[in-house]
């Protein structure tokens, strides 16, 4: 079984680095073990974290693809659906059944069919469109509906911080 | 380097109390009394003694485990505070009996679970490492030795202790040290069951199940243990709080162990004995790639009801976690009706290719549906003997309809929504003819007595049909009744559903339509269809709401 979820990951790995998505990079943060991996995310265009390089990082399961794995961004972020430890918290990385905000569809929920690439692009869309009703990050939320240019704000910060450029 | 820091400064504390103790009172015995007697002197040696068991621990860790991962130092730290709270909560219960020896206990009880839970990750951690050195496994066992020991050690000790002068704190350890057992039973299972698997080029594909079954089993013991030990505690003392939380997980994971061992062979049974082998050719519709493992499939490819085809040793274990198609979340323990709406309307995966004919298809709102009443015949003339006039004719447009273009019905867009609500609403109109026939028929009946139960009862069979064909033609053509082999050794996919729907439309108006044979399934099943139908338009529904 080991050897199933190393080849599996292995030939996502070859597949991303021939065809990578745009604004997308990912793979083993070294190469020994094929279970935890670094992903630097785009911000999308047009959005207000557009410009930022966001570095994750990915923690497979020895299942894996029969269970999800583990994404969790790993420099500040502020998004109402990333708890503060950075963690990711969209419904392609929940099992169906471990519901834990309760009202996701089980349409969208993890599946072998996902894969490593899927994950990125979903929160590619995420950091686009963020869904407040999940509560990983209350005050974001919150922000994000009631005072955008606060938010904008707080996310060119962070898009500056990841950069390495000094706050405006 | 904050740890060196600590260390240091608690050694130097120590050494100027004992320094002290000693320059005060000269001799051994007199310095130990005052020693002890001097809170703030007790406070530093009990200081340094948290330091020495930190310390200890550090090296112990370091013998067996070398260098922690980020993961498994995060999860400890994690089990840590939660031991921690709920031995504060035990304390609570105990603190009759508190004074330093029990907090010792208590500290090399935390102590000895925190290697247990290291071994377990470390264990389950040989699934993923690529190469497992001799190093590894002399490490291993010899610690589960070590641990298997001490706590034998002091279940035999409690047991004594309780034995000998009734019941104690003792309980709670020889509670404890017996679930850490059971604990170290589970990781010498899993240990020798990775070891095998590593050893075998091929992937072991019976490993999983026998691990599912363990963890029935060492749940089950787990569920056991506790329950005993909740009842002697509230016998002896009272609720045992500390003891609810990891309860309550063990509960929850052995019903969830219990639910995975029934459905999943429920699913397997099904898989083995009802879904066919793919043929060649529909290997080669599928790429040959199984989506599970991204590797190609040859033989042993199993196709689902859906006609997703997968490796079957795949599906294997996908079925002992969920028991649904992994492309269209199928649920394969349901009725296994060959259900393209959920298929598309679900999955957000790119859908293995489907039925070559559902591209091309008018919209079926386009107008193909000719209102209701002005094609149907004027209400017969009533004869004197009563022959009981035609029917009334079923909305001609479902049964023209192909498959291609029902499916287009089934989908989420609007127009296709629309288009639903327009047939729903001249199936109304039909139900209103049937009334208006049936008022005729009743002035029919009153004239002719001796016709009436025949009549009636044919007409009401028809107002039924009516009703039941507008909600799910798809879901409802044929229901959850277990598939006997003829009808599923050979489940096309589009091609079927036209075939099963068809006849029931087409034939629906004769009194000889393919259900009446088992009329009871029907009526059972019903509910549960309801129910699907239900969550299908629940789900059209916001889906149809967020295309706004
Ligand atoms: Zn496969
Ligand atoms: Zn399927």
């Amino acid at each position: 079984m080991a050897g199933s979820a190393l080849r599996r990951l292995m030939a996502e790995y070859k597949q991303l680095t021939l065809n990578p998505p745009e604004g997308i990079i990912a793979g083993p943060i070294n190469e020994e073990n094929f279970f935890e991996w670094e992903a630097l995310i785009t911000g999308p265009e047009g959005t207000c974290f557009e410009g930022g390089i966001f570095p994750a990082k990915l923690v497979f399961p020895p299942d894996y693809p029969l269970s999800p794995p583990k994404m969790q961004f790993i420099c500040e972020m502020f998004h109402p659906n990333i708890y503060a430890d950075g963690r990711v918290c969209i419904s392609i990385l929940h099992a169906p059944g471990d519901d834990p905000m309760g009202y996701e569809s089980s349409a969208e929920r993890w599946s072998p069919v996902q894969s490593v690439e899927k994950i990125l692009l979903s929160v590619v869309s995420m950091l686009a469109e963020p869904n407040d009703e999940s509560g990983a990050n209350v005050d974001a939320a919150k922000m994000w509906r009631e005072d955008r240019d606060q938010f904008n704000k707080i996310a060119e910060r962070l898009v500056r911080k990841t950069l390495g450029l000094p706050p405006p | 380097m904050k740890a060196l820091l600590a260390t240091v400064i608690s050694l130097a504390l120590t050494t100027v109390v004992i320094g002290n103790a000693y320059y005060q009172k000269k001799q051994f015995y007199p310095s130990i009394v005052y020693l002890t007697n001097s809170n703030p002197s007790m406070a530093v040696m009990y200081l340094q003694a948290f330091i020495l068991v930190l310390l200890v621990g550090k090296l112990l860790r370091k013998i067996f485990f070398g260098q922690l991962r980020p993961a498994e130092f995060e999860h400890l730290i994690e089990r840590s505070w939660y031991a921690i709270t709920e031995t504060c909560l035990a304390f609570t219960v105990f603190r009759d009996d508190f004074n330093p020896k029990f907090i010792a206990l208590f500290t090399l009880l935390l102590f000895l679970k925190a290697f247990h839970w290291l071994a377990e990750d470390r264990v389950d951690y040989m699934e993923r490492s690529p190469v497992i050195g001799w190093l590894f496994h002399v490490r291993i066992l010899t610690l589960l030795l070590l641990l298997a020991n001490c706590d034998f050690y002091f279940i035999h000790h409690a047991y004594q202790f309780t034995a000998s002068k009734g019941p104690s704190v003792q309980l709670v350890f020889g509670f404890e040290y017996s679930i850490l057992i059971i604990m170290i039973v589970n990781i010498l299972i899993k240990y020798v069951l990775h070891a095998i698997d590593s050893r075998w080029e091929a992937p072991w594909e019976s490993k999983a199940a026998v691990l599912l079954y363990t963890e029935l089993a060492i749940n089950f013991l787990k569920v056991l243990l506790y329950i005993g030990f909740v009842a002697v505690m509230v016998r002896i003392y009272t609720l045992p709080l500390f003891a609810f939380r990891p309860m309550y997980e063990t509960m929850r994971s052995f019903k969830k162990a219990y639910n995975d061992v029934v459905l999943s062979r429920r699913a397997i049974r099904n898989m083995n004995t009802l879904y066919p082998d793919a043929t060649p050719a529909e290997l080669a519709a599928a790429d040959n790639e199984c989506i599970i493992c991204r590797e190609e499939m040859h033989t042993g490819a199993k196709k689902l009801p859906c006609n997703h085809i997968f490796h079957a040793a795949c599906l294997r274990l996908w079925f002992q976690r969920q028991q649904t198609c992994p492309t269209c979340r199928l649920n394969v323990l349901r009725a296994p009706v060959p259900d393209t709406t959920a298929a598309g309307g679900a999955a957000p995966a790119p859908r293995a290719p489907l039925a070559p004919n559902a591209a091309p298809a008018p919209p079926p709102a386009a107008g193909p549906v000719p209102p209701p009443f002005p094609n149907m015949p004027p209400p017969p003339p009533m004869m004197a003997w009563g022959i009981p006039p035609p029917p009334p004719p079923r909305p001609a447009s479902l049964a023209n309809l192909t498959t291609a273009e029902l499916q287009r019905m089934e989908g989420n867009e609007r127009r296709n929504i629309e288009a639903r609500l327009q047939l729903l609403r001249e199936i109304q109109a039909m139900l209103d003819a049937s009334v208006l026939l049936m008022q005729q028929y009743s002035t029919v009946v009153a004239n002719l007595p001796q016709n009436s139960t025949s009549v009636s009862t044919q007409t009401e069979t028809q107002i039924e049909e009516t009703r039941r064909e507008p909600e799910e033609p798809v879901v409802k053509s044929e229901p959850d009744v277990v598939p006997t082999t003829s009808s599923y050794k050979s489940p096309s996919p589009t091609p079927s559903t036209s075939k099963t729907f068809a006849p029931s439309v087409l034939d629906g108006s004769s009194s000889q339509m393919p259900q009446t044979d088992t009329p009871t399934s029907i009526d059972s099943n019903r509910d549960k269809t309801d129910a699907d139908a239900d969550e299908l338009r629940r789900r059209r529904l916001q889906k149809f709401a967020m295309d706004k």
